[in-house]
């Protein structure tokens, strides 16, 4: 009789089926991504993502020339950058308030800050644009950078907000309320349990909610054209332009600066999240 | 006799509808090691945390060195609290987490450096001052606590469930440890524990607490020789309990129950239902001989030095008795089932109200 053997971690690319199916989900992920990157270098004049034509960085240079292309990207960082601090300030106020106060009708109003994760985004950005004009608050054209942004970025803090509050406060839940008492205890006043201990523990929760908060705002496509007027384009938002005459090679290339950037970013937020976690 | 260091006057606490504490009154002496000891939900965890200002009493007060605590907040009372969990702080290093509360204090950073180093070496602890709490063990963290109560030199030192997350071996060692580093330290240890054998172990006096209302407070020896009442005497220790019918008769009294008739000479006021409290090391077993009292063995639990042995009597009660190495030997070779004669040594036993 053979043996049994417990199976070893790589025992499953053995198995053809689960090699096959690793195989198809990994190409099915990445093969968009994988195919932009490549023709950000192909040498065509245009339509250039069908035939390969040779290598060239050309379209780099071309997409760093655009000044459109670069403006909708710059505001496109920034407007992410400033509602992503808002975000997670705002987000992790609602969280501590949620897990550490009793109040009436808390259940509701946890259900009303998770809403807008399930509203679809489509009429979350009709309602925005609704009650902009509604009120009148538009800022009016010409104002000095970033300012001109503002209506963009309360509509990103909206949206990014409710899913910065929901990572903290489950991150809060990890928390042992006996460190609280330890810390009072030792003779620390509300402030420094907050500022010494809580926050401390907050921490992973605060990054990976300021990382959704800020991937969510960067990629936002639908909120964002009806928030946005024609000097106040976003990176998204000038690509769906540009894409309607003819995709080219430029596209690409900007585009694998923005893969490049998230990814940076993402790498330095996952090194500030090697925090252990107690016990 | 001196001050009492902590004086807990008449303390209720209620939630709601519930009562966790029910009026109770102790005082505790300077200097020595105080148990709260009951089963779980009996109040002595809602106490512990009225000394340390985590709860207020809904009645009554606590008073630490003679001073009322009425309203004074957990960070401004000269105690110190080790909790169940520890409660070290993971993103501190071992000696940040010691140097904490001092700092909390306003204290210069030379006598911070010197306090800390100084708590480090009572819990034997100093070459692991750089590490983080999640690079030590249990005890270790454990140890780590310890000294970050220790260092801020409180009155009293409050201990939640201090052995209860330690592994059986470690939680003996540590019994031994926590006695030798209050009497270098000298000041006052109240433990809250639900394990009868730790209370005994360590404490010099014990408060046995059922049901938020305490039932006796004594010794370890007075409790476990003199219990008040049928629980305390239940709870501590093994014990057998024997319903009698007291009736006077003289000078003497004389009690029915499956004992048959006997004679106690302790001193019992009043006749009725009453319990006989034996403990299994005054019943003496031996080979059934002619008349006496005798039943039926069960089973010989083998402890090494000892053994718990279960014997039934006639009429179906069973009995427990404690059996030294020789009777041991004695009884295994009888094995089950075998007729068993008892002797009981009745100046041991307590007559207690039903």
């Amino acid at each position: 009789m053979a043996k049994r053997k417990k199976p070893a971690p790589f025992d499953y690319a053995r198995k053809w089926p689960l090699r096959l199916t690793f195989l198809l989900t990994t190409l099915f992920l990445y093969a968009p991504i994988v195919v932009l990157v490549i023709f950000s270098f192909n040498n065509s004049r245009r339509g250039g993502n069908v035939i390969w034509r040779g290598f060239t960085t050309d379209y780099y240079v071309k997409a760093w020339n655009n000044a459109g292309l670069v403006e909708a990207f710059v505001n496109s960082l920034a407007i992410a950058v400033i509602s992503t601090v808002f975000a997670v300030f705002l987000g992790a106020i609602t969280a501590v308030t949620l897990w550490r106060f009793r109040f009436p009708f808390k259940p509701a109003y946890e259900g009303l800050v998770a809403l807008p994760i399930v509203i679809p985004e489509i009429c979350l950005g009709v309602a925005i644009a609704v009650l902009f004009s509604t009120l009148g608050l538009y800022v009016p054209p010409g104002a000095p950078w970033p300012f001109n942004l503002t209506n963009i970025i309360i509509a990103h803090i909206t949206f990014s907000f409710p899913f910065a509050a929901m990572v903290i406060r489950t991150r809060l839940n990890t928390f042992n309320r006996e460190m609280e008492e330890a810390a009072k205890d030792l003779g620390a006043s509300e402030y420094r349990v907050f500022r010494d201990i809580l926050l401390p523990h907050m921490k992973p929760g605060l990054i990976a909610g300021a990382l959704l908060a800020f991937t969510l705002s960067l990629d936002d496509f639908v909120i964002t054209f009806f928030t946005s007027g024609p000097d106040t384009v976003t990176f998204p938002v000038k690509v769906y332009s540009m894409v309607r005459f003819s995709v080219t090679p430029e596209i690409n290339a900007a585009s694998t600066v923005l893969i490049l950037i998230t990814l940076v970013v993402t790498a330095i937020a996952m090194r500030f999240q090697t925090f252990e976690d107690p016990r | 006799m001196p001050d009492p260091i902590i004086s807990i006057q008449g303390v209720s606490k209620y939630f709601g509808d519930f009562m966790a504490v029910e009026d109770i009154t102790i005082d505790i002496e300077p200097g020595e090691i105080f148990a709260l000891l009951g089963p779980s939900g009996c109040g002595k965890s809602t106490l512990l945390r009225m000394i340390a200002g985590f709860e207020d009493p809904s009645e009554g007060r606590v008073l630490i060195g003679g001073e009322d605590m009425t309203g004074v907040p957990a960070n401004k009372r000269p105690v110190n609290m080790v909790f169940q969990s520890y409660a070290v702080f993971p993103h501190m290093t071992v000696s940040q987490n010691v140097a904490y509360g001092l700092k909390m204090d306003g204290l210069p950073k030379a006598e911070i450096k010197e306090k800390v180093a100084e708590a480090l070496e009572q819990v034997h602890l100093s070459q692991f001052a750089a590490r983080l709490p999640d690079q030590l063990s249990g005890g270790q963290r454990q140890r780590v606590a310890l000294a970050r109560a220790l260092a801020k030199r409180p009155r009293v030192l409050l201990l939640d469930e201090p052995l209860s997350a330690l592994d059986a071996k470690l939680r003996d060692a540590m019994r031994l440890e926590l006695v030798k580093l209050q009497e270098s330290v000298g000041v006052s240890f109240v433990m809250v524990t639900h394990d009868q054998s730790e209370a005994l172990a360590m404490a010099d006096r014990v408060a046995v607490l059922k049901d938020g209302k305490l039932m006796q407070l004594a010794d370890p020896m007075t409790l476990y020789q003199k219990p008040a009442n049928r629980f305390v005497a239940d709870f501590i220790g093994r014990v057998n309990f024997f319903d009698v019918t007291q009736s006077t008769k003289g000078s003497a009294e004389i009690i029915a129950g499956p004992l048959g008739a006997l004679t106690l000479p302790a001193p019992v006021t009043g006749t009725g239902e009453h319990v006989l409290a034996l403990r299994p090391e005054y019943i003496r077993l031996s080979p059934a001989k002619e008349g006496g009292l005798t039943g039926t063995l069960g089973d010989v639990g083998f402890q090494g030095d000892s053994s718990i042995v279960e014997v039934t009597l006639e009429g179906g009660k069973q009995v427990q008795a404690l059996a030294g190495p020789e009777d041991t030997t004695m009884l295994l070779s009888l094995g089950t089932g075998a007729a068993v004669a008892l002797s009981i040594d009745l100046s041991q036993a307590r007559l207690l109200p039903a």
